[in-house]
């Protein structure tokens, strides 16, 4: 009963998901039309459709909805319900529990409608100023991540007769990215994450708290350390793909390796650098296992003095970063918006062939955002699968193996690079990585010595007498 | 002395360090391990349901659904056979109570919170009957030994129920209105079964002891039976207990 319930409520988020895609490609042809016929150029009414849909509607969705995902999943790992006493007053949804989705109204209003206040001893214009840098820079991250491949103007539906209507050719190119043909790409990321942690260094010191200072300068050295892992695992990626844009990256990686019987997708090229880079972007969360700039029982961190939406803001900010390095991971490690099929298939263009350029658009952004969320169940995973790090592991897992393994990564993809340029050899390194990974992890002895020791004590009664009263009725 | 191995503690296994072997050191594999474990959680319980009947202790679950939370008061887990709950009076067949005023209850009581008022019926076997019977259950320490002290098998606490919250002190005080419920309870032994007009069929009736102690709860909602000397019960409101 409920395995049907959750199936068809999965299948409701995936049909909402593919309407919204769909929607997304619609809105940006349509603004793209008339920002054509307004302005002479069609790519500013395309980004800003983009910046609407994508930044504002897609990942503030998925980062707002992540919030009540923290708690209830988080819930199922623990064998809890989680959150389900909220309730909405209305005729037909007063006794509903809703999955809990009135508390995640109930936290917006209340963070919303709190009272705001700012310590007399603190910096104002300071304490103002850093939720904002906290919480836009991470923001506008999204920015650079390719949602959906590029289609013409004449692809979409509806938009060849709106641009008919108004006068203009529809021979525009659309695609799901705010800042399409973005020339510095991932630099781009760097620079905004690495101005994040003004943010939160900011809130620390302008807060006038010794607890605020303590979290906000664990923060920024944390952060610092991490963005040099965080850069070196890339430099590998962007080597191998000879670009910084982060839509040449997925685009090159819809090509085969070994005649295309596996995609050539970062995660088999660059083992390593997608473990760094991985870790070095849950380290720039913030979160567990590395939230000592926020540890409850130490310091209770760099916001420990804001209150109402400001805190908010701090808090969603971690959300939206989640989104971000899932969507960037996805793109350059995780084949982007293409297909987990080897190429030799010719998924994408059977595809194209039977539902068209654009139907195939919408399948692979789904694809997409159906990664991205995979990915972010990864990262929530992990951070109740963990326990916090103490502070000087944190530094010495930054400075003394990630950057380390990320200098080394780069020597000897270079060298293979020179050796073999067509990747099959990065390939088979990279798959003999991944096969060791794996092969540790499940072959690995489980029975480990215990510190308690059991005495073995003789059955006393035949086997099954005790089962047959009392367990069979579980 | 000859040694008998057989009484030796096995071998203490070697005691654990701290230190981390070449395998734990390498972090990934026991993360991703690790990840298993919260995963399948996660997949059981999402998918999986389980019995939210109130009724029942051992609910069915789902696809090893494996929650642990028991989301009172929607849910619950019915209290174990032999609980002491609320008192009740227990009530004959036509509706009076079995308890013949021998203040056995309220002397035992350690703390002193039965209070009993005795009169005498005229025309029935048993002539001593309570005109008041009180529980104050604000100090009762619900030790059972009223029940263990009646003679007459009288006042049981098999309701399956605690004090359920009042809004004032005088709404813990139970008059016999209150206490006066549940299944009537009738013995071979009992003068009105063995009086001549007697409409009870004797030969069914349990031994004396094991009448009506059934494992299963009392319902929630039996109905009280209403004897011709006593008033229908008040239904009691928040109204009537406020103080004035």
């Amino acid at each position: 009963m409920r395995f049907a319930i959750i199936t068809a409520m999965i299948l409701f988020v995936l049909a909402l998901i593919v309407g919204a895609i769909a929607a997304f490609y619609v809105s940006a042809g349509a603004l793209g039309v008339i920002s054509q016929s307004l302005f002479g150029s069609a790519s500013y009414g395309v980004a800003v459709a983009n910046a609407l849909t994508l930044v504002l509607t897609l990942c503030m969705v998925i980062a707002s909805m992540l919030t009540l995902a923290e708690r209830k999943w988080s819930a199922l790992m623990q064998d809890r319900i989680g959150p389900n006493r909220a309730r909405i007053a209305l005729p037909g949804l007063k006794d509903k529990s809703l999955a809990g989705l009135p508390h995640f109204m109930a936290d917006g209003i209340k963070l919303l409608t709190k009272e705001d206040t700012i310590p007399g001893a603190a910096s104002p214009f300071f304490f103002r100023l850093a939720p904002m840098l906290a919480f836009g820079t991470i923001f506008v991250l999204f920015a650079i991540v390719p949602v959906g491949p590029e289609l013409q103007g004449t692809e979409i539906p509806f938009i060849e007769a709106l641009a008919g209507a108004m006068g203009v050719s529809a021979n525009f190119p659309v695609s799901l990215q705010v800042i399409p043909n973005f020339e510095v790409g991932v630099l781009y990321l760097f620079a905004f994450a690495s101005i994040a942690v003004y943010g939160t260094t900011l809130a620390g010191w302008s807060s006038n708290n010794r607890f605020a200072l303590l979290g906000g300068v664990r923060a920024a050295s944390q952060m610092i350390a991490y963005e040099v892992a965080l850069g070196l695992s890339l430099v590998g990626a962007m080597m191998i793909f000879g670009t910084v844009q982060l839509e040449v990256m997925t685009g090159a990686q819809s090509a085969g390796l070994f005649g295309g019987l596996i995609p050539a997708w970062g995660i088999f090229l660059q083992p390593v650098a997608f473990l760094l880079f991985f870790t070095a972007s849950l380290a720039e969360t913030k979160r567990a296992p590395f939230d000592a700039p926020e540890g409850e029982a130490e310091v209770i961190g760099y916001f420990v003095e804001y209150s109402g939406m400001r805190f908010g803001m701090f808090m969603i900010s971690e959300f939206v970063e989640i989104v971000v390095l899932s969507g960037v991971t996805v793109s350059i490690f995780l084949g982007g918006f293409h297909l987990p099929v080897p190429p030799a298939w010719g998924v994408e263009a059977w595809l194209a062939a039977n539902i068209g350029s654009f139907g195939l658009a919408v399948v692979l952004a789904v694809n997409f955002v159906i990664k991205i969320l995979f990915l972010c169940y990864l990262q929530l995973a992990i951070r109740w699968t963990m326990t916090r790090f103490r502070y000087d592991q944190i530094q010495s897992l930054g400075w003394k193996i990630l950057l380390p393994l990320g200098l080394a990564n780069v020597f000897v993809t270079a060298a293979l690079l020179l050796f073999d340029p067509s990747l099959e050899l990065l390939a088979i390194l990279g798959i003999i990585q991944l096969a060791l990974l794996i092969g540790l992890t499940i072959l690995y002895p489980k029975k480990r010595a215990s510190s308690v020791h059991m005495i073995e004590v003789p059955a006393s009664q035949p086997a099954g007498a005790q089962s047959a009263t009392s367990l069979e009725t579980f | 002395m000859a040694h008998d191995s057989k009484f030796d503690l096995p071998e203490a296994p070697p005691r654990d360090t701290g230190e981390l072997t070449w395998y734990q050191r390498l972090f990934v594999p026991e993360v991703l391990r690790g990840l298993a474990v919260t995963s399948r959680h996660f997949i059981k319980n999402l998918f999986g349901g389980r019995d939210t009947n109130p009724e029942v202790v051992y609910r069915n679950r789902q696809l090893g659904n494996t929650v642990t939370t028991v989301a009172y008061p929607e849910e619950r887990i019915p209290y174990p056979v032999g609980y002491r709950g609320l008192h009740r009076l227990v009530p004959r067949e036509d509706g009076k109570p079995r308890c013949v005023a021998c203040y056995m209850c309220a002397t035992v009581c350690p703390a002193q919170c039965i209070y009993i008022e005795a009169s005498e019926y005229s025309d029935d076997p048993i002539e001593k009957y309570p005109t008041s019977f009180v529980i104050d259950q604000l100090r009762c320490i619900v030790c059972g030994l009223c029940v263990e002290a009646c003679p007459k098998d009288a006042i049981r606490m098999d309701t399956y129920e605690h004090t359920p919250p009042e809004y004032t002190r005088e709404g813990f005080i139970y008059p016999i209105e209150r206490l006066l419920k549940g299944p009537p309870v009738s013995y071979p032994s009992d003068p009105w079964v063995k009086r001549e007009d007697s409409t009870q069929p004797k030969q069914h009736l349990p031994l004396h002891g094991i009448a009506g102690h059934s494992t299963e709860p009392v319902p929630r909602a039996a109905p009280v039976p209403q004897g011709k000397h006593h008033p229908p019960q008040p239904v009691f409101t928040e109204r009537d207990l406020r103080k004035p």
